[in-house]
């Protein structure tokens, strides 16, 4: 889809070199991963958490004009849902294609259901626009 | 390298900066960069998680 995923952690290149061949878990890992062990690029996004030295579980979306388009940050304890982060990145590219329409919480992917030219038109009347 | 704190805003303008990398494809190190990205014209992810050697 044209798009690039870059892992970042305050580990450092090395550690991650040494993961990567350790954990076969991650023998289909493609993407590169990025070493952030100042903390400068996390507290940018604000998931470095002071206490831990440590970055919270936050995934950020960024389009080619370096616009930030979707974040969401979690705590220690709660995974991320791959599927989510496919549904808005599809979101994003659909959208920036077809900028007169707007994706609601139930589009999944091309073909499902948007909201076109949301307006006064539409302002009380989104189930009805819904339906169509 | 901008010394951003705390976040930014949905709609900003993303700092530029720059990251060293280990490469899986290249086998080797290299650096991940916001303008390069802006540049090449491609969408980026930037997926943050605690700590290698643990349980993502």
């Amino acid at each position: 889809m044209g798009c690039d995923i870059v892992t970042v952690s305050t580990d450092t290149q090395f550690v991650h070199l040494a993961w990567k061949k350790s954990e076969k878990e991650l023998a289909n890992v493609r993407y590169p991963m990025a070493a952030d062990p100042t903390g400068t690029v996390s507290r940018m996004f604000g998931v470095y958490d002071d206490a831990t030295g440590l970055a919270l579980r936050g995934v950020f979306i960024v389009n080619p004009e370096g616009t930030l388009l979707n974040a969401e940050i979690n705590f220690y304890n709660l995974g991320r849902n791959i599927d989510e982060l496919l549904r808005k990145f599809k979101a994003n590219i659909y959208m920036s294609r077809k900028t007169n329409e707007v994706c609601p919480s139930k589009w999944k992917d091309e073909g499902d259901k948007t909201l076109v030219n949301p307006g006064a038109k539409m302002v009380g009347k989104v189930h009805e626009a819904l339906q169509v | 390298m901008a010394a951003a704190c705390c976040g930014l805003k949905l709609g900003a303008k993303v700092p530029d900066f720059q990251l060293t990398t280990y490469d899986p494809v290249k086998d080797d190190f290299g650096t991940f960069s916001m303008q390069e990205q802006i540049n090449n014209k491609r969408w980026t992810i930037l997926f943050f998680y605690p700590a290698d050697f643990t349980f993502v």
